[in-house]
């Protein structure tokens, strides 16, 4: 197995790129790398040596990371040091609370999809609170989730067919399960680059933006407690939705997100308060386990994106494909235009 | 009228520049040496007053930027047109030198200009065309790369400042190229290639090819003015290469801040209505 990713294969990457970001569109299948069996997932050893990093959700369970002080290496303003390539470890946004279980109603499960085993050898929901991993939905908002569930396999209405397909942004929470994504820090800024979109959290204590204005990833505003980023965001617009289980939000909807990076600073739990009295009956939490990537790591086009710079006689530096998912460039349509073009 | 005022506020600057060039450039430059440690670089304006600069002393770019000329209302001088402001352009030598076939396919891409301007489908603008489109974008800076955040169409750039080279195979056909800068006393140089041919350079049909390559020359000649220069040659579509240079401007207001802007969605927002109770 080699342990950077060669300069030439970025041209391919560039082609992979393309492919990844119309894969919602042309089939799901292309997305879902088969991941290793399951039968080991009852030992006692930590996840993630029981799974080498290969497959998109790899890991069963993963570890809690407390909130506290922070002990590792800080940028020259203060910040904790946190840039760089990030990834979750369990799964896509096929399935939102049974991130390993496929997607619900899929027609053709086995060609997505492994061989499932019992729900108990799979990684858990994504929402941790309330225990039963469910999403609290007043009762007319489950009706729509599942509707919308039910219309992911068959889209007779355009709300059926999930924005991130048109290659509008992931959103909140699902850009953090959607291909791996590049952390930039800078004094008064966390930035997040992901595939579909950019987050700016702004750290300078401003105040939102008028609440008319409702965006795809909503606006942020951060501050570190220790090893923490804590970020409150409103003006969402909620269309993106959290996954391939219709699973949403309201434009009312409140986020906080605590970021709690470990102290070797190789991992990080996302762990988010969802706040709608509109939808929900109660507030819940998503937690969404998510590791570093480095050119250390097995090549692995779908959580980390990148390609060795050319920085001959030094040491790897990895390079970032442009981010442009180019059915942004060809709005409906593009299948037919890709294919008159080649 | 704003719009206008701020135009005209420009041009008036412009050509003060280039007639008193010498006069200015000496002042500016005794300016430079007393309030500036680094000595400017010999080309563009000379430095004026105290410029930002990062821990190590280069120059810091960070901030959020925006021209007030009307270059992406045609890069050449034109007259007004209806709903676009007059502009002594911003090419060097007033004419962008195309082929006699390429200037066939700018008057029918101009022609064509309501239809087809890539702008107009919240497509990427591209570089050096995001750089001079009438909406802000942000430089983040730090010592391996400047971050280009783009408002229009939330496109991202990346230009690399750690020594890095291009990619040896150059075939990947970047809507914003391939960015690789090195500085040259307080000025950024950054040489842009391997392109695809889906942007335009203006709203009037300014075009280029899959050969475009671009230097660009940024540097600060106040604290807050960005003089940015770039020379863009393309042998498919121009005889010779050709130069542009327009001011970019610092957001000062209170709590300015970029608002994304993923236009492209905006044709299918209507099919995303939030779920109300029935």
């Amino acid at each position: 197995m080699t342990t950077t990713v060669s300069v030439q294969n970025r041209a391919r990457w560039g082609v992979a790129a393309f492919v990844l970001a119309l894969a919602p569109v042309i089939a799901p299948a292309q997305e879902y790398e088969p991941a290793p069996a399951t039968t080991a997932a009852s030992t006692a050893a930590p996840a993630a040596k029981r799974r080498p990093p290969g497959g998109i959700g790899y890991e069963t369970s993963f570890p809690e990371i407390k909130s506290g002080k922070w002990t590792g290496k800080r940028l020259p303003d203060g910040q904790p040091d946190v840039a760089g390539d990030w990834s979750n470890t369990i799964g896509n946004h096929d399935n939102f609370t049974d991130p390993q279980g496929g997607i619900p109603g899929d027609p053709a499960p086995a060609a997505r999809t492994r061989k499932l085993g019992p729900r108990e050898e799979r990684a858990p929901s994504r929402v941790s609170d309330p225990a039963d991993g469910e999403i609290p939905y007043q009762p007319w908002a489950r009706a729509k989730q599942q509707e919308f569930a039910v219309g992911f396999f068959n889209a007779v209405k355009p709300e059926y067919i999930e924005p991130l397909a048109r290659c509008a942004p992931s959103g909140i929470p699902k850009s953090f399960f959607w291909h791996g994504y590049e952390i930039r820090q800078y004094p008064g800024y966390v930035v997040f680059l992901f595939g579909s979109g950019w987050r700016i959290i702004h750290l300078d204590g401003k105040p939102h933006l008028p609440a008319n204005i409702k965006l795809w990833n909503g606006d942020s505003r951060g501050h570190w407690e220790g090893n923490t980023l804590v970020v409150d965001v409103s003006n969402n617009n909620s269309k993106a939705r959290f996954s391939r289980t219709g699973d949403f939000a309201s434009e009312n909807v409140h986020i906080v997100e605590r970021y709690i990076f470990s102290a070797d600073n190789k991992r990080y739990n996302y762990v988010a308060t969802f706040t709608d009295p509109t939808v929900y009956t109660r507030p819940f939490t998503v937690t969404v386990p998510s590791r570093r990537w480095t050119l250390n790591d097995p090549k692995n086009d779908w959580h980390f994106p990148v390609v060795a710079a050319n920085s001959p006689g030094k040491e790897a530096i990895p390079d970032h494909v442009e981010r442009i998912c180019v059915e942004n460039n060809g709005g409906f349509g593009q299948l037919a235009v890709q294919a008159k073009k080649n | 009228m704003i719009m206008r005022e701020k135009l005209s506020l420009n041009l008036k600057n412009t050509s003060r520049r280039s007639q008193s060039l010498g006069l200015g450039l000496s002042a500016a430059l005794a300016a430079c040496f007393l309030a500036s440690p680094v000595l400017a670089a010999s080309d563009g304006d000379a430095i004026v007053g105290k410029i930002p600069r990062v821990a190590g002393g280069k120059p810091d770019f960070s901030g959020i930027w925006q021209t007030t000329s009307a270059a992406d209302q045609g890069l050449e001088p034109h007259e007004a047109r209806k709903g676009a402001p007059p502009s002594a352009g911003i090419v060097d030598g007033d004419v962008i030198p195309y082929t006699p076939a390429a200037l066939e396919k700018k008057k029918k891409n101009y022609e064509a200009r309501a239809k087809d301007d890539p702008r107009l489908k919240c497509w990427t603008l591209g570089t050096p065309r995001g750089i001079y489109y009438p909406e802000p974008f942000q430089i983040f800076q730090r010592t391996q790369d400047l971050t280009l955040v783009f408002e229009f169409g939330d496109s991202v750039r990346t230009i690399h400042t750690d020594g890095t080279l291009h990619p040896v195979d150059t075939d990947n056909e970047f809507w914003l190229g391939d960015s690789r800068g090195h500085w040259e006393g307080d000025t950024l140089v950054v040489d842009v290639r391997d392109f695809n041919d889906q942007t335009w350079l203006s709203r009037v049909g300014d075009f280029h090819d899959e050969a475009l390559h671009v230097v660009e020359r940024w540097k600060l000649i106040d604290a807050n003015t960005i003089d940015y220069k770039a020379t863009i040659e393309d042998p498919k579509v121009y005889s010779r290469p050709w130069n542009i240079e327009v001011y970019l401007y610092r957001h000062r207001e209170k709590n300015f801040q970029l608002i994304e802007n993923y236009c492209y969605t905006l044709d299918y927002d209507q099919y995303y209505p939030i779920p109300k109770p029935q």
